[in-house]
């Protein structure tokens, strides 16, 4: 298999992969609060958290719909760019996305219809019924697209045929591999403070014009709970996820930390230049032993180095890597440090905001309300940070121990075809991009004068386009 | 032969490829109509909307029937996709435009930025249908699988006179289905026309549907000449009374006629395909031997006895689901204030 083919398979799908996971996140996170604001409409019948719902529902429908083209595109990519992983692995792995389909990808699909356009043909609460269905729909793809994907990291459930090829043997064994419930779970929270600090950038974005808005000083508070409480919850996750790559995944560990050699009181290095050739991190700062500690709660704990975890992985899986195989270690150190980073700014600026909203003064501090609307985005780049740590710090496997990523191609696909396939999907996913951006900014804009489809004032989807398009 | 697991999955895949193109087909159809049949800026939302809420359901069948073919025939998911690569990027790339076009044409209410989505709608429901065909159709050929199971083959070679007369069969298939799914769902005017486009395409489908299958011995003599012998051959000629009945049934008075005959033209398509390819799933063109049938590309027996339950207990969900959905939204298009 040459190099470039292999770099080009795994640059297209990275930029797929990448596209796609903008939106899944904001489906599971404003769903979830949907639910919340819908049901307190249900059962409190105060007009102003319809008013809130139907706004937040619009937004969402942009997000969803360009989340689904997107997906479909990863549904097929492991036939079209991976058709060798596919050939080996689909007796395991293609059992995930077909369940995925079947319960949870119509489940949210259908509903996501019967709840956007279902207001009127509804009763109340068979409508917040809908509502919570697109919402449980979500977090189940998410549940197996997880399965799959925590399996490749470290598969278990399987044993080896007669023809050199996994089979599966457990299927629960497979579902919850050793990986599953941290990456489900820290994958999820994340979403969920995605979806929260969306909502709150949103209401912020609103009371900086106006904070008389009633709707979105409710909204605000809303956001803040949920908020606080998914972003403190999602560093005792992270912490959990780290765990986990301790015990199955040395090489990624070390790459991680920017650990090149073993050591007891191995320091949690805070800033580091790692770089490969010279195997050295150059001018960096640390924290001495709590590595160890993290990892073992033990500060003089000896923890495996990027040059013995290779050793290590060699002999386990009987393999014969090199260094040079392994990808650039900062790539794998920053995304993982900036997310972390990310994490603790998150709890701590939720933590602020929900002391400022105790004592009433939220509403009126335009700084606080200004960080909450650039903020707003930021957890998205933490989720995509997290996935380039978990799957840039798997390679060189695609299945960790079982298969390498060099193997997975497809022989079949010229190089021609990838790169102007890819080109394509980056022409198309800018535009997608621009139009998601520019029809958000849009209903942001309209709905500031205080219109809303409930306060009777059209909005454009109910005019008719008018002048001579009518008779032509 | 007795009925094994990998038999059971050769149906039930062909079961959830109906059900995509009963379902996701009257979409495509009304979809390609859309710039022909509705004459201004209303009555173009009032047919988008009579598919409305369930397009998105619908597209699933699509997703499920591609991760149930990786799940049972993982070397079929393999082999064909990349196999098709180009054309498959191609299909991809429609199916992105499609989706969207619906929830973003009614956000603004410029002429040319309706216009675009209007077109996009319509040249994406037109290219689907066609390729629907176009793939199919070559697959019956059988496509250059070598000893690997791998092909190496070029976008253009798929183009074959073969396969374009099997993209104008689904052409005019999916376009006839949206023709009778409007008449069922509309009223007035845009009844009318679909009642003359369904007479329209009904005529082309069938003579289409016999080209293709007069030529067929000489492309693929086994589409008739299947592993069923005479049944199998007669299994086309369900495609023909499907066809005849939208012809007499779409200037009738029945608003269900239409679509029921126009359902039982797409079984008729599905079940000849499927027969024709029995035992096989992608027949070699290089050599029979080289071919993935039901037992070289299959998951193991365990894998498919877990799908299998899993379908038994999320199909009926499914067909729950979707049922709800239409029941909902009334047999006649009404639009509202959060119609698209
Ligand atoms: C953590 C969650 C998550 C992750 C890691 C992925 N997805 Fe996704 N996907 C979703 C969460 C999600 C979702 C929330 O369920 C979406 C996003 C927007 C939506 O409407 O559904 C979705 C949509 C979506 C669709 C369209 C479904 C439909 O028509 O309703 C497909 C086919 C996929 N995804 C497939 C994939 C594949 C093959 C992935 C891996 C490579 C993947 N997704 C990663
Ligand atoms: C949606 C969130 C995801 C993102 C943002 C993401 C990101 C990436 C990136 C950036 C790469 C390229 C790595 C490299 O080139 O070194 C990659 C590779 C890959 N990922 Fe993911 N990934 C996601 C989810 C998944 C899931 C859920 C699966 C499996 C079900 C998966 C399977 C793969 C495979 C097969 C490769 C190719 C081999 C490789 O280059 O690592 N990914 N992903
Ligand atoms: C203090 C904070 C955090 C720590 C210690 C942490 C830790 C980790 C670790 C160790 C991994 C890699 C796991 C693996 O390779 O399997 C990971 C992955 C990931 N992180 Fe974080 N994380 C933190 C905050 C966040 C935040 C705030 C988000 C998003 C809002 C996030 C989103 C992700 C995602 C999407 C992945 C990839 C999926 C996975 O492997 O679980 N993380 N995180």
């Amino acid at each position: 298999m040459n190099g470039l083919a292999l770099f080009l398979a795994r640059f297209q799908f990275g930029i797929t992969a990448f596209f796609h996971f903008f939106f899944p996140p904001l489906t599971i996170g404003l769903g979830t609060l949907l639910v919340i604001m819908e049901g307190i409409y249900v059962f409190s019948k105060k007009e102003e958290y319809l008013r809130m719902t139907r706004f937040f529902m619009r937004l969402f429908a942009i997000n969803f719909v360009v989340g689904v083209a997107a997906g479909i595109v990863l549904e097929f990519e492991f036939g079209t760019n991976w058709s060798q992983y596919s050939a080996y692995v689909g007796k395991i792995f293609g059992s995930p996305l077909a369940i995925e389909g079947l319960f949870a990808f119509f489940m949210e699909s259908v509903f996501v219809g019967v709840m956007l356009l279902g207001w009127k043909r509804l009763s109340t609460g068979a409508h917040w019924v809908s509502t919570i269905l697109n919402a449980l729909g979500s977090p189940l793809s998410a549940v197996w697209i997880l399965v799959a994907n925590s399996w490749m990291q470290t598969p278990a459930g399987y044993s080896i045929g007669k023809d050199g090829i996994p089979i599966m043997t457990h299927f629960w064994r497979v579902v919850f591999n050793p990986y599953f419930l941290y990456e489900f779970l820290h994958v999820v929270i994340g979403s969920w403070e995605y979806g929260a600090f969306f909502m709150a950038g949103v209401a912020a974005w609103f009371l900086i014009k106006n904070n008389k808005d009633i709707v979105m000083r409710k909204a605000l508070t809303i956001a803040v709970i949920a908020a606080v409480m998914v972003a403190v919850g999602q560093i005792v996750l992270g912490d959990l996820s780290a765990r986990g790559v301790v015990r199955y995944q040395p090489t990624k560990l070390a790459m991680m930390e920017a650990l090149w050699h073993s050591q007891k009181y191995a320091p949690e290095t805070l800033v580091a230049f790692p770089n490969n050739k010279t195997q050295s991190n150059g001018p960096s700062v640390g924290i001495p032993g709590a590595l160890s500690m993290l990892s073992y709660m033990n500060p003089s704990a000896r923890v495996m180095g990027f040059d013995s975890s290779i050793k290590y992985v060699n002999q386990k899986y009987d393999l014969k890597l090199t260094p040079s195989m392994f990808p650039p270690v900062w790539i794998v150190f920053w995304s993982f440090h900036i997310m972390m980073y990310l994490g603790f700014y998150f709890a701590v600026l939720m933590i602020i905001a929900l002391i400022f909203l105790f004592n009433g003064k939220l509403l009126e501090s335009r700084k606080l309300l200004n960080v909450l609307w650039y903020s707003a985005f930021l957890p998205l780049l933490a989720l995509e940070l997290g996935w380039f740590t978990t799957e840039i710090g798997r390679q060189p496997f695609a299945v960790y121990g079982l298969l390498t990523t060099a193997n997975s191609v497809s022989p079949n696909v010229s190089d021609l075809e990838v790169v102007l396939s890819t080109l394509m999907f980056i022409l198309i996913y800018i535009a997608l991009a621009w139009l998601a951006i520019f029809l958000f900014m849009k209903e942001m804009r309209e709905r500031v004068s205080g219109k809303d489809e409930i306060s009777g004032v059209i909005t454009a989807r109910n005019e008719a386009v008018t002048g001579k398009e009518v008779q032509s | 032969m007795s009925l094994d697991l990998n038999i059971l999955w050769f149906i039930l895949v062909g079961v959830l490829i109906l059900g995509w193109s009963v379902m996701d087909g009257f979409d495509y159809g009304v979809g390609g109509l859309l710039g022909f049949i509705a004459k201004n800026d209303s009555e173009r939302r009032y047919v988008i909307n009579s598919i409305g809420p369930v397009w998105e359901g619908n597209q699933v069948w699509l997703v499920l029937g591609g991760g149930a073919v990786f799940a049972a025939f993982p070397l079929v998911y393999a082999s064909v996709f990349s196999g098709f690569y180009l054309a498959f990027m191609l299909v991809l790339w429609l199916i992105i435009f499609r989706a969207i076009s619906f929830e973003f044409r009614s956000r603004v209410s410029s002429t040319s930025w309706r216009g675009f989505w209007d077109a996009s709608i319509t040249v994406t429901g037109l290219g689907l249908s066609l390729l629907f065909g176009v793939a199919l159709a070559n697959i019956i050929m059988g496509i250059p699988l070598n000893a690997q199971h791998v092909d190496y083959q070029s976008l253009f070679s798929l183009l074959n006179i073969f396969a374009i007369v099997g993209g104008l069969v689904s052409l005019s298939m999916f376009m006839m289905h949206g023709s009778a799914y409007l008449v069922m769902r509309a009223e007035g005017e845009i009844q009318e026309r679909a009642r003359s486009f369904a007479l329209a395409f009904g005529y082309a489908f069938v003579v289409f549907t016999v080209v293709f299958l007069l030529i067929s011995p000489v492309f693929a003599p086994r589409l008739l000449g299947n592993s069923f012998g005479i049944a199998g051959d007669i299994v086309p000629v369900i495609m023909l009374i499907g066809g005849a009945g939208v012809i007499l049934t779409a200037k009738s008075r029945s608003e269900f006629l239409p679509f029921i005959f126009s359902v039982i033209g797409i079984i008729g398509a599905v079940i000849s395909i499927a027969a024709s390819l029995f035992p096989d799933l992608v027949p070699s063109s290089i050599n029979q031997g080289y071919s993935l049938n039901i037992y070289n590309a299959a998951s193991n027996p365990h894998t498919l006895f877990v799908m299998l339950i899993a379908v038994l207990f999320g199909l009926p969900l499914v067909l729950i689901y979707l049922f709800y959905a239409y029941i909902k939204f009334g047999l006649k298009v009404k639009m509202d204030d959060s119609s698209y």
